[in-house]
């Protein structure tokens, strides 16, 4: 039986809704297949990278510190792709955002006290925007693509961050160890659950996701930002400025990068490594993506691409998976959810059939 | 066969479906060879579908067709102009940056080396007098040069059969007089032409016989030469034509929108640039500008909707206040609604509920946003207000504006304008690519709107709807405005003349008389 | 300087810029036909996993090109199938594939870390690759050759042939196209395959002519320098070949002044490695600031086609 696609009148909800999940599911089984063919444990990996990190209390912490990240910035880059601004380069304005705060903590680092860490939380932010805000003023002002020089740019970062540490910032203790000291309590991000590893990073995710909501659903700021994405002429029509508006993207995505960036430096790496750069930035693409560019939607997405994460390492122990695996899976979840967005613009019908009852 | 003339092409109970849309339901007409056939009907009867099918690019779900007698089999474009099908889109299927030679190479299926090809068109155009450059890039050119290109594209594959797809709603009127010459000449030689049009005196100047649609059926089968445009006209829109309202006695107020001299610069490489447009509008007139399209329609709206700002403040003024530089919302708020020509994605946004696209442009006046947060419930109101007073045929608020027919969703901008009671609304082709009721409701709410004392600019390319609306008259072309003319004393020759940019063409006293008894 | 250090240097430059210039034509045509395809490193990284992978089982470099190819061209039908067949969205396409290739890239290269390869022979004799002057016509990879030829195929097919014509018609105006009767979707199949094919055979440069060993994410960005090459060059075959050479240079830059110490010392050997990625910037900015800057952008470019819905 032959089948084609036919237009919907509008948009479906239901797919735009369904679809995320069937991405994930079909991910799980296509994995599964994929994986056994070219001879893993194809079920275990699965079983390991979705499942475990659920069904294991003791991984639920790992989750929530993992999760925090992706989903800072993925909920700024949410908001700038929803104005079809490309940010891509979030990894970069996240390293930078790690550096400012690093920079405050090397500066600090003989002083106590509670405006240490506000501080570094500030000049992540202002790290994380002053990095976007070169690709920022060479769109609104040359019209030059943000994707390349975005993305340039966290190839840039990755070279700052090892020469800092290398040279200028290489700690005088740690036995040539590329590395900076230590950050003492005061740089450090506090506990916020008593024996745990969780820190401030899990909780202000959560608020990020809430206020993006807030500002994107309900105000005027979050109208102005969908129309420029959806319709660039309505929004000048409207009175909407496409420049002002792709700025305030740009800097929000920037600044959220950098306090993503802060966040990790003063909390899991507690010191700033090589190993800094964690592919959150990218990751985080697929977090927006896969959360449906919606606020609410990017704080699911960031818990299920925070299990790949923590069960990724899991595999890694214990059935031998290399740890790039999880990078196929996440690009797997990708694609199928692109594939599946198709159903949300038409609907399948039989061939030769066009009343549309018949329709899937 | 029998002793008559064997028909070129002959469809037989042609009926096609689109999702929602009956839009050919047995449909049978015959052309014979060297008939001038046209193929009459209102936007949406069903003429684009039918030549589509005509040509291959889609199939019917159920009828037949007949080429010379024999079945006819055009399973794609190029099938079609192998049997000698030739035809000229409405909207030209052309490369903008690509030259003429190349853009005509495109439309050839054999494999021509290009002098061959050069050598052949020269031939075509010296045959019908027509005058091209082939290695012109196509985005220099003009739309009755370039419609040339379409119809050499045409007349190199010898057809059989021609099919024009509304060919004038582009041109001048001395475009249109040296089309018809070519098309006469065609159909001398034996060639079939089937002629899409609305314009009912185009038709019977032209054409031989004229198929009327109506709904996606055939209503009608007539001899144009024998009917008067008003009984074709009834054919095609079904019942009485209602004439729009106008009072008799209309006066004047104060000037509430004034033009000084408006420049631009051209906005993209394929603008026009403004020049020196000076006009007024007084509280209840309305003023129609005129002309093809592309002469600076776009800027012109853009310039006073606010999306282009102009050199001062002071080159528009609005009841007295210079706006020239103000933001779009700043224009609105001091009493300045404009609607543009395009609907989806530029007056709406297509993915938006109608609410939102209420906000859109409604926000300040309407008051549906209080300390840049948006009132939810006040802008379903006002999306339920629009729908209720203009007869929108929508399911609600929360419907997309992409869900709506043309002709509702454009009702729902005017509606959105309209109700935000501004001293001054310019509109751009109000009534483009409407359905008739929707188009009469439009224009009678456009009067009654003049009638309440607000100032009115209507740009539009369809003379007849100005003739019908319009106090006052100017022409733009190339970018500069002519001098109001009262529309009592507006001649259609004039009118063609400053369209036509009155240099270059040659004297109208040729031209057949046309009449525009007929407002549709 | 002497004339030697200058020709070792200026072949040192063509090579590093031959995995650029070709993943960069074949992004060219992908764009002339009105597909943007960000998935270039991810198909550069795809071809240069199996470029290794075949070459080093089965010691031969043409066949490993020649998978690599088929590779790149294979892994490129998904972003074909999901934007032209799906229409999905394709800057997130572009993105998922140069996710898909870095994650395939890393799971499949791991085995050969540490394993030698030999580099891609010269096709000419000894005696002649080895002639200090003569090494600069001679002395070249095969792949650079290579590129020398599809350089000037993409011209001669871009400009004076129909199928040429077709594709930059489909690229400037696909309804068009499509209502003269010529299939827009499989034109643009055949350009993004081809694309796929060529950033293929670019990525597995990096094993086959540059450094003969496996390094994860070896291509570093390559295949988005292609795309800015692209936008720099004006969708010209030939100002892409002047422009993949100048940024030869800048990447050759970095091993000479390193090498060379004394005053390029003053600058980081990281600022050094950073150059690159701020020319591009620095290209992108210069380009941007001409009078005709997108002038000769194919006007479909990234729009997608739906017609055949």
């Amino acid at each position: 039986m032959q089948f084609r696609f036919e237009k919907r009148a509008e948009p479906s909800r239901t797919m735009l809704y369904v679809t995320p999940v069937a991405a994930v599911l079909l991910t799980m089984v296509l994995g599964a297949i994929i994986f056994t063919i070219i001879g893993y444990d194809g079920i275990g990996a699965v079983r390991e990278i979705f499942f475990t990190p659920l069904t294991n209390s003791l991984k639920w912490q790992d989750l929530a510190v993992k999760a925090a990240p992706p989903l800072i910035i993925g909920g700024g880059l949410s908001i700038g792709y929803r104005a079809n601004v490309w940010n891509i380069g979030a990894e970069g304005q996240y390293i930078v955002g790690g550096l400012a705060a690093t920079g405050v903590a090397l500066l600090t680092q003989d002083m106590s006290g509670w405006w240490i860490l506000p501080l570094m939380g500030i000049a992540g932010i202002a790290g994380g925007m002053a990095y976007v805000a070169v690709p920022a003023f060479l769109r609104v002002r040359l019209k030059v693509n943000e994707i390349l020089t975005t993305l340039m740019l966290t190839y840039v970062a990755v070279n700052i961050l090892n020469y800092l540490v290398f040279g200028p910032w290489k700690s005088p203790t740690s036995f040539g160890q590329p590395q900076t000291v230590a950050f003492n309590d005061s740089q450090s991000l506090p506990y916020i659950i008593e024996g745990t590893i969780v820190q401030a990073g899990a909780p202000i995710a959560i608020i990020v996701a809430l206020v993006a909501w807030f500002v994107m659903s309900r105000t005027m700021f979050g109208f102005q930002v969908t129309t420029v994405g959806a319709a660039p002429k309505a929004a000048a029509y409207a009175g909407f400025s496409a420049n002002k508006t792709i700025l305030a993207v740009l800097f929000i995505s920037g600044g959220l990068a950098g306090l993503a960036g802060m966040l990790e430096a003063a909390g899991p790496f507690g010191r700033m490594v090589p190993q800094f750069p964690s592919n959150y930035g990218f990751t985080a693409i697929i977090v927006a993506f896969l959360g449906r560019l919606h606020p609410i939607g990017v704080l699911f997405a960031g818990v299920v691409l925070a299990i790949t994460f923590v069960g990724g390492e899991v595999a890694q122990t214990t059935i031998a998976l290399p740890n790039p695996a999880v990078g196929i899976f996440q690009a797997m979840m990708l694609f199928l959810l692109l594939a599946g967005d198709v159903l949300v613009r038409y609907r399948i019908v039989r061939a030769g059939a066009t009343g549309g009852r018949e329709a899937i | 066969m029998s002793g008559e003339t064997q028909a070129r092409l002959e469809m037989a109970g042609i009926t096609k479906r689109f999702p929602g849309v009956l839009a050919n339901d047995d449909v049978s007409f015959a052309i014979k060879p060297g008939e001038i056939h046209a193929l009459l009907g209102e936007n949406g009867a069903g003429k684009s579908t039918l030549v589509k099918m005509i040509y291959g690019i889609m199939r019917p779900d159920a009828g037949e067709m007949f080429w010379n007698g024999a079945p006819l089999k055009a399973s794609s474009p190029k099938a079609a102009r192998r049997l000698g099908i030739g035809m000229v889109f409405q909207h030209f299927s052309l490369f903008e940056a690509l030259t003429v030679l190349e853009n005509i190479a495109l439309g050839m299926d054999g494999g021509l080396s290009s002098r061959a090809l050069e050598a052949k068109v020269r031939e075509v155009l010296n045959a019908y007098e027509l005058s091209l450059d082939p290695h012109r890039v196509v985005s220099t050119l003009s739309v009755g040069e370039r419609q040339r290109i379409e119809i050499v594209r045409a007349l190199l594959l010898n057809p059989k059969l021609l099919i024009m797809d509304e060919p004038t709603s582009v041109l001048t009127p001395q475009e249109v007089t040296q089309l018809f010459k070519t098309l006469r000449q065609l159909a001398s030689e034996g060639c079939s032409i089937l002629y899409i049009s609305h314009k009912l005196n185009e038709i019977k100047e032209l054409c031989d016989t004229a198929t009327i649609l109506r709904g996606g059926r055939v209503v009608d089968e007539c001899d144009p030469k024998q009917e008067t445009s008003k009984s074709m006209a009834e054919k095609m829109i079904g019942g009485d034509l209602k004439a729009v309202a106008k009072g008799t006695e209309r006066t004047f107020g104060e000037v509430q929108l004034a033009v000084n001299n408006l420049s631009l610069g051209r906005g993209h490489a394929f603008g026009t640039a403004l020049k020196d447009i000076s006009f007024s509008v007084h509280g209840g007139e309305i003023l129609g500008i005129a002309g093809v399209a592309g002469n600076g329609q776009n800027e012109l709206l853009a310039a006073l909707s606010g999306e282009q700002h102009a050199e001062a403040d002071g080159v528009i003024e609005l009841c007295g206040r210079p706006i020239g530089t103000s933001e779009p919302s700043t224009r609105r708020k001091a009493g300045l609604c404009a609607v543009p020509e395009e609907r989806h994605g530029h007056a709406a946004v297509p993915d938006y509920s109608l609410a939102d696209n209420g906000i859109l442009t409604a926000r300040h006046r309407r008051e549906l946003v209080r300390a840049g947060l948006i009132k939810n419930s006040a802008s379903h109101d006002f999306a339920d207000e629009i729908i209720a007073e203009f007869g929108v045929m929508a399911t609600g608020s929360k419907a997309t504006a992409g869900s709506l027919s043309g002709g509702n969703l454009q009702k729902f901008i005017m509606g959105r304008e309209i109700l935000q009671t501004p001293e001054v609304l310019v509109i751009s082709q109000p009534t483009w690519g409407v359905d008739a009721g929707a188009a009469a409701f439009i224009h009678q709410a456009l009067v009654d709107m003049a009638a309440a004392g607000s100032a009115i600019v209507i740009i539009s390319q369809d003379l007849d709807e100005l003739l019908a609306l319009s106090d006052t008259l100017s022409v733009i072309n190339e970018g500069k405005l002519s001098a109001p003319m009262a529309v009592e004393n507006a001649s259609i020759e004039e009118i063609g003349l400053l369209m036509g940019g009155v240099h270059g063409e040659p004297s109208l006293a040729t031209k057949p008389e046309a009449s525009h008894a007929v407002q549709v | 300087m002497s004339a030697t250090l200058l020709i070792a240097m200026l072949i040192t430059m063509i090579g590093a810029s031959t995995p650029i210039l070709l993943a960069a034509l074949g992004e060219l045509v992908v764009e002339k036909s009105g597909v943007l395809n960000l998935g270039i490193e991810g198909m550069m990284l795809t071809g240069a996993v199996v470029g290794f992978a075949v070459t080093y089982t089965t010691g031969n470099p043409w066949l490993g090109i020649t998978i690599a190819a088929l590779a790149g061209a294979a892994v490129s039908m998904i972003f074909a199938f999901l934007t032209l067949s799906l229409s999905a969205n394709q800057v997130a396409t572009g993105l998922a594939l140069t996710i898909f290739g870095t994650g395939f890239s890393a799971l499949f290269g791991s085995e050969y870390t540490g394993k030698p390869l030999e580099l891609f022979k010269s096709i000419f004799p000894a005696s002649l690759a080895e002639d200090p002057y003569l090494r600069l016509i001679f002395g070249h990879s095969p792949l650079v050759y290579f590129s020398f030829f599809m350089v000037f195929a993409v011209w001669w097919f871009l400009s004076r042939t129909r199928a040429g014509l077709i594709l930059r018609a489909v690229g400037e105006n696909d309804v068009s196209a499509h209502s003269i009767g010529y299939s827009v979707i499989g034109i643009r199949y055949g350009a993004v395959a081809f694309g796929g094919a060529m950033a293929g055979v670019g990525g597995a440069c990096f094993p086959l002519l540059l450094t003969p060993q496996w390094v994860e994410g070896l291509t570093a960005g390559r295949g988005w320098i292609a795309l800015a090459l692209v936008v720099f060059a004006a969708w010209r075959p030939l100002r892409l070949l002047a422009g993949a050479y100048l940024f030869g240079l800048i990447a050759t830059m970095e091993l000479y002044t390193q090498a060379a110490g004394g005053v390029f010392r003053i600058i980081a050997p990281e600022m050094w490695a950073s150059l690159p990625y701020l020319a591009t910037i620095g290209v992108l900015v210069i380009i941007s600031l001409g009078r005709s800057a997108n002038a000769n952008a194919p006007a479909c470019l990234g729009k997608p086609f739906e017609a055949g819905h």
